[in-house]
């Protein structure tokens, strides 16, 4: 028989990498995501009774982790500007020309307003499906489809109009 | 499906498994390609968001929750202290609420009770008896005195009558024992004058520091008993 700790300690394990990613595609920073997915954990916890199947858990903890994130708003209603926390990110990590396209698509993911990319970000990293997607979210579901296609659609136009640029930066 | 419908559904979801999606790809190899392109992009954008995860969240994150079950669990075995306490306490005070007061709330009642209680152990027919010398001795305690014998005393002592030290007398009766009460006043029991049942009844004097209780059967004639109690009876105080 599983205990409660055991339980946790599985759910942590498996989940909080996604999590993280998610929180700081939430937030665009690596503390408060951090704070984020922390306090999301601890409220599982308490509740973890309540989660009766482990196959939704991961859209339970997003669940709780967007409830924590718009908890963040309410206690503090400062907005940095989405440029500039994309840039404060990881410019030491840019190493490798891989690493080097992964960070400008980074940058291009944060500017990318919070509606499209939040359910790209479930989408691509949670594995969720439109559906799924839907109900997180509280929209329906071709809401969804035409924002997933309009991140993918913005990201792909801006990969084309700046191949110099990016060139240049590898070169 | 035009171009505008299969470039949506694959911007919108790249390995969109959908039948018509599939077959549009098998029938335009350009299609195919595009569909190829974003899935390439997905790649990448995917690779681009696996952003790296501190490498000790994850022990922080059971470590931050141990801490936060141990206080809750502190926390919990002070509640159950508290809890077990209450408990004794009132189980203390029910026990004595039950053994120290009176299931009955006036002297006929537990008279009658205690008449039936001891039923078996006297016998109308007893050769024993008690002079009055050995029955003063023991009334000195209730400061009272007989000044002669009420009728033939089968039995005399002290026994307790519902918590208090009382003197019980038993007397040879018409066709069953007399039972005499001599009780301090208590509060506790109100006082009734006459009592009865289907097979006795009773009746009761009061005196300035005590009762007398008489309870006989429905043969014996109560008020000439009474008559002969506050008669002979006499109280030194």
């Amino acid at each position: 028989m599983m205990t409660k700790q055991v339980r946790y300690e599985a759910l942590v394990k498996a989940l909080h990498g996604d999590l993280y990613r998610y929180a700081y595609w939430l937030c665009h920073e690596k503390q408060v995501a951090e704070d984020l997915v922390q306090e999301t954990f601890l409220r599982a916890w308490r509740a973890l009774d309540s989660l009766k199947d482990e196959k939704a858990a991961k859209s339970w903890l997003i669940t709780i982790l967007r409830r924590e994130n718009a908890r963040r708003f309410e206690r503090k209603r400062f907005d940095m500007s989405e440029y500039e926390e994309a840039t404060i990110t990881d410019t030491k990590s840019v190493t490798t020309e891989q690493e080097l396209e992964n960070h400008w698509l980074r940058e291009k993911i944060s500017q990318l307003p919070d509606e499209y990319s939040e359910p790209l970000v479930l989408q691509v990293i949670g594995g969720f499906s439109g559906e799924d997607i839907a109900t997180m979210l509280d929209l329906n579901k071709n809401t969804v489809m035409t924002r997933l296609f309009r991140a993918r659609n913005q990201l792909k136009e801006a990969l084309e109009a700046e191949p110099v640029k990016r060139g240049m930066t590898n070169g | 499906m035009d171009d505008l419908q299969f470039r949506r559904a694959i911007y919108a979801e790249p390995n969109n498994k959908d039948a018509d999606v599939l077959a549009a790809q098998q029938e335009d190899a350009s299609k195919k390609q595009f569909a190829k392109d974003i899935a390439l992009l997905d790649e990448r954008i995917k690779q681009a968001m696996q952003v790296p995860v501190p490498d000790d969240l994850c022990d922080k994150l059971i470590l931050r929750q141990t801490l936060a079950s141990h206080q809750v669990q502190k926390r919990k075995k002070r509640v159950h202290l508290a809890l077990a306490a209450s408990v004794a306490v009132i189980g203390g005070l029910m026990l004595n609420f039950m053994q120290f007061t009176s299931a009955h709330n006036n002297l006929g009642d537990y008279a009658l009770a205690h008449v039936y209680h001891e039923k078996g152990s006297f016998n109308n027919n007893a050769t024993s008896q008690v002079t009055l010398t050995a029955l003063n001795q023991k009334m000195a305690t209730f400061d009272g005195n007989f000044s002669e014998p009420i009728g033939k005393l089968l039995f005399a002592d002290y026994c307790r009558f519902d918590a208090m030290k009382s003197l019980h007398l038993v007397f040879q009766g018409k066709t069953s024992p007399v039972t005499v009460f001599i009780v301090p006043k208590n509060e506790q029991l109100t006082f009734s004058d006459k009592f009865n049942d289907q097979a006795l009844f009773g009746s009761s004097l009061e005196f300035q520091h005590s009762n007398i209780i008489v309870v006989a059967d429905k043969n014996e004639s109560l008020s000439q008993w009474k008559q002969h109690i506050s008669d002979t009876v006499s109280w030194s105080i």
